[in-house]
């Protein structure tokens, strides 16, 4: 089950933030080995504001086992702030219609591919939900370049906003990559593709089945 | 505030705008093959990497590379031993031929591989992994005479290559879907045809999952009925066929 709450929700909920600050810290930087503040072992950042809105997947025994959140880029926007050269289309970052979402975790009990499919839709299909409610027009974010291919994997519709260039990383500087900008337009086309997503739709590999070498490939692209 | 991209960027943008309007598989390989020219690389094969128990020839999602060069790599069994191919065991990040050339001494029979390559026409090429969290893997590969490697051009391929790969995919799996239609499966369903492809008996099916043998069979009979198949082998086949079930 996916639960919405809101920053100004923190004092109320301590339980589920705890986790889920705890859950970043483990995810980010013990394991990704991200330069990010942190104390206790709880990740928190200055985008943590009330503004924010947190997507809390539960399992049966109240424990986040997935979350995102998503904050409003006119006041909150990691892209703007510290990567506007990943954006070269010129669009603008910050508008009262673009939310940016971060910390995107899934971690389901049980971790087969189907699980892990699900678990997807379901914390990003609840948040596109209450984006489209919301009559937000775009949601953007920052991704590893090579995550892009599953990204694509929930959507065709996935723009890209530039090309991909080096963050992070070095010596005594873990973490680091390749990393660019995204956006999903908010639709319910992306939504019905996150949907289809989650619930097991055929897999597109399963059919790469051609009988001969470029048999299928346009014949006069064939030299 | 944000810069206004090179030509690359802007190339690469508006290759996916364009890409993202085709559903045909053929348009989008001409669509393809279009904007690789731009950067140099006349030829391209785009692969998907094959499971166990799958042919290589199976797995093509594109290839534009002569039929000659394809035909003798198969024969040789050259992916076993090309080191554009095993490069793959130390790196998932994009390399282009050189780059292997250079990181190390490459044996006679590597050198070898390399070397027909540019009898048919590529002397450099890069290769792309594609990484899916689904866990399969695809390779975009484009190559040519004397294409452009800049970093830049690297980086514009990558996403190049990514979205190809997957408007492929998905233009192959819209074809097939609208070959026969059939019934979708049931999770459950699903799960328990996928045990009897690796040669299950119901008993042992039951087993693994903690329900009666005569649930598993009756789970098998509804499959069977909705991939149209007689007898089970057939069932497995269908189901393969629609993508109920993978290797």
């Amino acid at each position: 089950m996916v639960i919405v709450l809101t920053g100004r929700d923190r004092r109320k909920n301590p339980d589920y933030f705890d986790q889920h600050f705890r859950l970043r810290h483990e995810v980010f930087v013990r394991r990704r080995g991200w330069a990010l503040p942190c104390a206790n072992g709880r990740e928190i950042d200055q985008y943590d504001t009330d503004e924010a809105i947190y997507f809390f997947d539960l399992n049966q025994d109240n424990i986040v086992r997935g979350s995102i959140r998503i904050a409003p880029s006119e006041t909150c926007s990691l892209l703007a702030d510290y990567f506007p050269h990943l954006v070269e289309t010129g669009d603008p970052l910050r508008a009262p219609d673009i939310y940016e979402c971060t910390r995107y975790i899934v971690m389901p009990d049980r971790k087969s591919r189907d699980d892990n499919r699900a678990a997807k839709a379901r914390v990003i299909g609840a948040m596109l939900e209450w984006c489209l409610r919301k009559k937000l027009a775009f949601l953007q974010t920052v991704i590893e370049t090579k995550t892009l291919a599953s990204y694509l994997e929930l959507t065709p519709l996935t723009i890209p906003l530039g090309l991909s260039h080096p963050y992070g990383g070095g010596r005594r500087a873990p973490g680091g990559g390749e990393c660019m900008a995204i956006r999903w337009p908010v639709s319910p086309q992306v939504l019905d593709d996150v949907r289809a997503y989650g619930a097991h739709e055929p897999r597109a590999e399963a059919f790469a089945g051609f009988d001969s070498i470029g048999r299928h490939t346009p014949s006069e692209l064939l030299h | 505030m944000s810069f206004q991209g090179d030509e690359y960027g802007k190339r690469t943008l508006d290759f996916v705008q364009r890409l993202q309007k085709l559903t045909s598989y053929d348009d989008i390989c001409r669509h393809v093959v279009t904007e690789l020219e731009w950067f140099g690389f006349t030829h391209v094969s785009s692969i998907s990497l094959p499971g166990p128990g799958r042919e290589a020839t199976q797995c093509i999602l594109m290839n534009t590379r002569p039929r000659e060069y394809i035909d003798r790599y198969i024969e040789k069994n050259y992916v076993v031993r090309d080191p554009v191919v095993t490069e793959l065991r130390r790196t998932v990040n994009p390399y282009s031929w050189s780059d292997v050339r250079a990181r190390r001494d490459l044996s006679k029979s590597e050198k070898a591989i390399l070397d027909e390559g540019r009898e048919f026409a590529a002397r450099d090429g890069l290769t792309i992994p594609i990484v899916n969290l689904s866990g399969s893997m695809s390779l975009f590969c484009p190559c040519g005479l004397e294409p452009n490697l800049s970093e830049r051009a690297r980086a514009a391929l990558e996403i190049i290559g990514i979205y190809a790969d997957q408007a492929l995919k998905r233009a192959i799996l819209q074809g097939h879907r609208e070959e026969p239609a059939h019934t979708p499966l049931t999770p459950r369903e699903r799960e328990i045809m996928q045990w009897v492809a690796t040669g299950k008996t119901d008993e042992e099916i039951g087993d693994i999952l903690s329900i009666g043998a005569t649930t598993v069979t009756s789970h098998v009979e509804n499959a069977k009925q909705k991939l149209d198949a007689f007898r089970r082998t057939y069932a497995v086949v269908q189901a393969l066929r629609f993508g109920e079930i993978t290797l």
